[in-house]
C-alpha cells in the first residue's frame, strides 16, 4: 500500500475544489432539481386517494411509494404522482380510470405499510371522497335536458346519486330531473366524474366534510 | 485480476434491475420496488423506509415490521452495505457512470464518510417533527425503481443531477458519503460476519486493492493500524479488492471472532502515525 499519498497539507486546488466548488455544483443541482419537481401544486389541494387511504398528512408519511397499489389494480386506475412532496404516492385520475371498487379491494391488500387502512373491507363504507356538482349551470340535467348519464352510471344508484323532479321554471310544462348527491352514501370512486358528458365534468370528487352548508339540502 | 466476484456482482445487480421491471413484463413473482416488495408471497421492506413510515405516520403493520426486520437481519448477515455493493440501482448506474469519467478513477475524498451519519440522523428528525418522510420524497433508489416499473421518467432527473455532480466535481460523493440508507446499513455491517480477511504476509504493497476500492479509508487500518480484517461498517463488500489482488492477499468469510485491534470508526481522519 503507497504511502506516498501527499494530502497532509491543503493545496489551493484542492481547496477550491472540494471546499467551494462541490458544495456549489451540489447546491445548483439541488436547487435545479427541486424547482422542477417539488413544486407546491399537488401538495395542497385534494388528491383521489385509493379506497382507504387514511387522512392525508398522516397518508404522505405512511405511504413507502412502493407502487404496489397501484400493480394490484385490475383496471390500472392507481396512478403514481411524479413530483411535489407526494412523489411516488398513489392518486386515482378519474376522468380517465375512475375507482371501480372492487370487492375484494386488491390495492388494500397489496399495500405493505398501512397508508392503505387495512380495516378497510367493506366497499360500501369507503370514503375516498365525495361527488359534487361543481357548476349547476353547465349540468344538462339541471338545464333541463334528460342527461342523467352520472345517475345511471353511479355503482350505487338512487342510492348516493338520486334525481329529485322539480317544475322547470324557464318553460313552465317540463320537469327537471336533478340529480343529487347524497354524502352519507356517496364513496367518490369518481364514476360520476368519469362518465359526464360534458369536456369539462361538472360532476367532481371533491374531499369528503364532515358538516357542509349548501344551498340545498336534501 | 480476476473476475471471480465482479460477474456474480453484476449479475445480482442486473438481476435487481430485472426484477424491478419483471411486473411491466406480466409476471406476479415480484410487486413493488426497494422500499417495499412481494417476492414469492414474502413480504420485504427497506427498513429505513420503514422506519420513517412508522415514525411519520403512528400506523404500525406487524407484517410490515417484520418484512422490515427480515431485510435488516439478511443484511447483517451479508456485510449491511452488500446493499449498496450488489443491489443498489443507483450504486450500480453511479459506478457505470464512473466509467465514462476518467477524472474520476482514483476515488476522490470530498466528504468524510461518516457526512451519512448525520443526514441520517436529519432525516429523522425531520419526518418526527414535520412528518415528511425526506427520504422517501428524495430518495433516487425509490425514483430508480419507479422510473423501472412506472415509466415515471421525471423524477429521473435526482439521479440525473447525482451523476453530473459526481462525474464533474465530486467523484462517488452520494454513494459514499450523503446517502442515509447507505449509513444506516454502515451502522448494522459494523456487526457483521461478514469481513474482508487480510494476511499480510502475502502483501506486497502493491495498493492495487487501495485504487480499486470505491471507500479506500476502509482498508488503511490494514496498514495504518495492522488490523487483519477490514472491520469498518462502510465497506460495501463488492470484493473488488479480492479480484485485483494479485498475491490473493485478501479473502472474504464469517469470522465471528472479536479482533483484538479492531478499528471500526473510519469516519474521522487518521492522526499520522510515526514513520
Amino acid at each position: 500500500m503507497p504511502k506516498e499519498r501527499d494530502d497532509s497539507g491543503i493545496s489551493r486546488r484542492r481547496f477550491l475544489k472540494g471546499g467551494a466548488l462541490a458544495p456549489l455544483a451540489l447546491a445548483l443541482a439541488t436547487a435545479g432539481g427541486a424547482s422542477v419537481y417539488l413544486r407546491p401544486g399537488e401538495a395542497h389541494g385534494f388528491v383521489l386517494r385509493p379506497p382507504g387511504a387514511i387522512a392525508a398528512r398522516r397518508f404522505l408519511a405512511a405511504c413507502v411509494r412502493c407502487g404496489k397499489c397501484a400493480q394490484a389494480c385490475p383496471y390500472h386506475a392507481i396512478r403514481l404522482q411524479d413530483r411535489s412532496v407526494g412523489i411516488g404516492t398513489p392518486y386515482i385520475a378519474a376522468r380517465q380510470i375512475p375507482c371501480y371498487l372492487c370487492p375484494d379491494l386488491p390495492c388494500v391488500k397489496a399495500c405493505p405499510s398501512g397508508a392503505l387502512d387495512p380495516k378497510t373491507t367493506e366497499v360500501e363504507k369507503v370514503r375516498m371522497g365525495t361527488a359534487q356538482i361543481v357548476d349547476r349551470e353547465g349540468c344538462l340535467s339541471i338545464r333541463g335536458l334528460r342527461c342523467e348519464v352520472c345517475y345511471r352510471q353511479c355503482p350505487l344508484i338512487d342510492q348516493a346519486i338520486t334525481l329529485e323532479p322539480r317544475h322547470n321554471p324557464r318553460t313552465g310544462e317540463h320537469t327537471i330531473m336533478e340529480p343529487v348527491v347524497h354524502r352519507e352514501k356517496c364513496v367518490g370512486c369518481g364514476v360520476c366524474e368519469n362518465a359526464c358528458v360534458l369536456p369539462k365534468p361538472v360532476i367532481v370528487v371533491r374531499e369528503t366534510v364532515e358538516v357542509q352548508r349548501d344551498s340545498y339540502d336534501f | 485480476m480476476t473476475s471471480r466476484w465482479w460477474l456474480p456482482r453484476r449479475a445480482v445487480q442486473t438481476g435487481t434491475i430485472l426484477l424491478l421491471a419483471s411486473p411491466v413484463a406480466g409476471f406476479t413473482f415480484f410487486s413493488g420496488n426497494l422500499a417495499s416488495a412481494e417476492l414469492a408471497g414474502v413480504r420485504l421492506s427497506d427498513p429505513l423506509a420503514c422506519l420513517q413510515a412508522v415514525i411519520g405516520s403512528g400506523v404500525l403493520i406487524p407484517s410490515f415490521l417484520f418484512g422490515a426486520l427480515l431485510v435488516t437481519s439478511g443484511y447483517f448477515v451479508f456485510g449491511g452495505r452488500s446493499f449498496c455493493g450488489w443491489v443498489c440501482p443507483v450504486g450500480f448506474l453511479t459506478e457505470l457512470g464512473e466509467k465514462f469519467s476518467s477524472k474520476v478513477r482514483r476515488g476522490g475524498r470530498f466528504l468524510p464518510l461518516a457526512t451519512g451519519r448525520y443526514i441520517l440522523a436529519a432525516v429523522l428528525v425531520t419526518v418526527a417533527a414535520t412528518g415528511v418522510p425526506l427520504f422517501e420524497v428524495l430518495s433516487p433508489i425509490g425514483i430508480m425503481g419507479r422510473a423501472i416499473a412506472f415509466a415515471s421518467l421525471v423524477p429521473l432527473l435526482v439521479p440525473a443531477a447525482i451523476l453530473l455532480v459526481e462525474g464533474v466535481a465530486a467523484p462517488r460523493v452520494w454513494c459514499r458519503s450523503l446517502c442515509p440508507l447507505g449509513a444506516f446499513y454502515a451502522i448494522i455491517a459494523r456487526f457483521s460476519p461478514l469481513k474482508v480477511g487480510f494476511h499480510r504476509e502475502r502483501c506486497t504493497g502493491c495498493g492495487d486493492c487501495v485504487a480499486v476500492c470505491p471507500v479506500p479509508e476502509v482498508l488503511e487500518p490494514l496498514w495504518d493500524q495492522g488490523a487483519c480484517r477490514v472491520c469498518a461498517g462502510e465497506c460495501t463488500r463488492c470484493l473488488a479488492c479480492l479480484d485485483i489482488c494479485p498475491e490473493r492477499a485478501l479473502s472474504v468469510g464469517f469470522r465471528f471472532k472479536k479482533e483484538p485491534h479492531s478499528v471500526t470508526d473510519v469516519g474521522r481522519p487518521i492522526e499520522k502515525s510515526a514513520p
